[in-house]
């Protein structure tokens, strides 16, 4: 039974976020002997469980799937009896109730909801360009996420922007399938990791214009049918005809919800200390959605087993 | 509800996550429906996109009316959940 519509229900620890950070909060907390839920507004396993091939993750020699991976981390945070409500939180009250040894209120879609200790696991979501087309076709040609939308350019040309970790192991995925990739990167040089520049370098159906803007996706009115690229030095214009456009130029934290509360930095980062403690009492932050800079699953678990032990000091130390 | 058995269609893929949390939900909810993998049947992938204009899963057919994507709303309207 979903626990949807439950309000003013009492619990320990509150996960907002339930990604790589929180089911680890989770598993901490729980296991500790905490009440502990997870509060997810999209699907559990966050953006990990949109990754197919995970080949950093330790403990997995011939990698994993993000899937798998964070089913099995939801599976032993139930097991120790995490509970986990689908619903989304739109703002931690600022009242009084932030004082040391008083329940915080959470308000979600559906309710609201009380805890001693809130870990903030909220993660990125990808950056949009903003560019002419990228609106108008998301779904009929832009997509942000491989695994979803991949196999439907099965022996098409499609583009892949942004030339980081994220978008060459997305391109490394997409050609299973796909029958070319144009790839995009504003700036000179891809940034992805030299292991990942080494395997796309293996194939002969990618093509890499750098040093390039994209400026616009083009299409017939139903669907992407182009790209418009600017060479950033020589100035000169280039369109390119492919059937999709994958895209991914960075993250942006889901933190919107803090402002006024809890500090960030101005790309909307938490600010947290070395205990995962933000400004406000009480709540602790982790994962990617911090202003840790290496954004990766083995550092989002290390930040939320180190969150749900300082939250467990700070909920014992509560009446 | 008008028809106590609606008919549902899921097309998903393996490594789909918003694939899951459908199934997962229509299964709390205990609804009967057909999943359909596009990546073993390539008909189903062109017929989403003839049908829908969509490049992407989920998309789930009730009694042949798309819903887009995880769209908890229309997913309970058109099922009767409330
Ligand atoms: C394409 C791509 C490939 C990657 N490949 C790798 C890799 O190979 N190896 C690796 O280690 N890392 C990889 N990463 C990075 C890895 O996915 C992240 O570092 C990790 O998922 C961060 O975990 P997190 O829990 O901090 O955040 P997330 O995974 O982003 O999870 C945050 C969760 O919080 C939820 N949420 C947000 N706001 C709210 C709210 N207000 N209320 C309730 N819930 C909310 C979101 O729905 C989400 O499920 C990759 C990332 C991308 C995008």
């Amino acid at each position: 039974m979903m626990n949807e519509q439950k309000t003013h229900e009492k619990y320990d620890v509150i996960i907002i976020g339930g990604g790589p950070a929180g089911l680890t909060a989770g598993i901490y907390s729980s296991r500790a002997g905490f009440k502990t839920c997870i509060i997810e507004s999209g699907v559990i396993g966050g953006e990990a469980a949109s990754t197919d091939l995970i080949e950093n993750y330790p403990g997995f020699p011939d990698g994993t799937s993000g899937l798998k991976l964070t089913e099995n981390m939801e599976k032993q945070a139930k097991k120790f009896g995490t509970e986990i409500i689908y619903d989304k939180v739109i703002k931690i009250e600022k009242t009084n109730q932030l004082q040391k040894g008083k329940y915080k209120i959470l308000v979600t879609n559906s309710g609201k909801i009380q805890t001693k200790a809130v870990i903030v696991a909220v993660g990125t979501k990808p950056k949009l360009l903003n560019i002419p087309g990228e609106k108008k076709y998301k779904g009929r040609g832009v997509s942000y996420c491989a695994t979803c939308d991949g196999f439907f350019y099965k022996d098409k040309k499609i583009a892949v922007i942004g030339c980081g970790n994220s978008g060459i192991q997305e391109g490394l995925f997409l050609l299973r399938f796909v029958k070319k990739i144009e790839f995009v990167e504003f700036l000179p040089k891809p940034t992805a990791e030299k292991v990942l520049l080494d395997k796309i370098k293996e194939y002969e159906n990618v093509n890499f214009h750098l040093n390039s803007a994209l400026q616009s996706i083009n299409g017939d009115g139903k669907s992407a049918t182009g790209i418009t690229i600017n060479d950033n030095t020589t100035l000169k214009v280039e369109e390119i005809e492919i059937s999709g456009v994958f895209i991914y130029v960075g993250l942006n934290p889901n933190t919107e919800f803090l402002e006024g509360l809890v500090q960030r930095d101005k790309n909307g980062y938490i600010i947290i200390d070395k205990n995962q403690n933000t400004n406000v009492s009480g709540i602790f932050a982790a994962g990617d959605a911090t202003i840790d800079t290496v954004k990766q699953i083995a550092t989002a678990i290390g930040s939320g087993a180190r969150a749900a032990i300082n939250a467990g000091h700070y909920t014992e130390n509560t009446n | 509800m008008s028809n106590p058995f609606p008919k549902v269609i899921v097309f998903t893929s393996p490594y789909c996550s918003w694939c899951k949390r459908v199934k997962s939900y229509l299964q709390q909810k205990r609804i009967r429906f057909t999943e359909v993998d596009v990546t073993k049947n390539s008909s189903a992938a062109r017929d989403i996109v003839r049908r829908t204009g969509q490049q992407g899963i989920p998309v789930t057919l009730v009694n042949n009316r798309p819903v887009i994507g995880f769209d908890k709303s229309k997913l309970d309207r058109l099922l009767g959940i409330r």
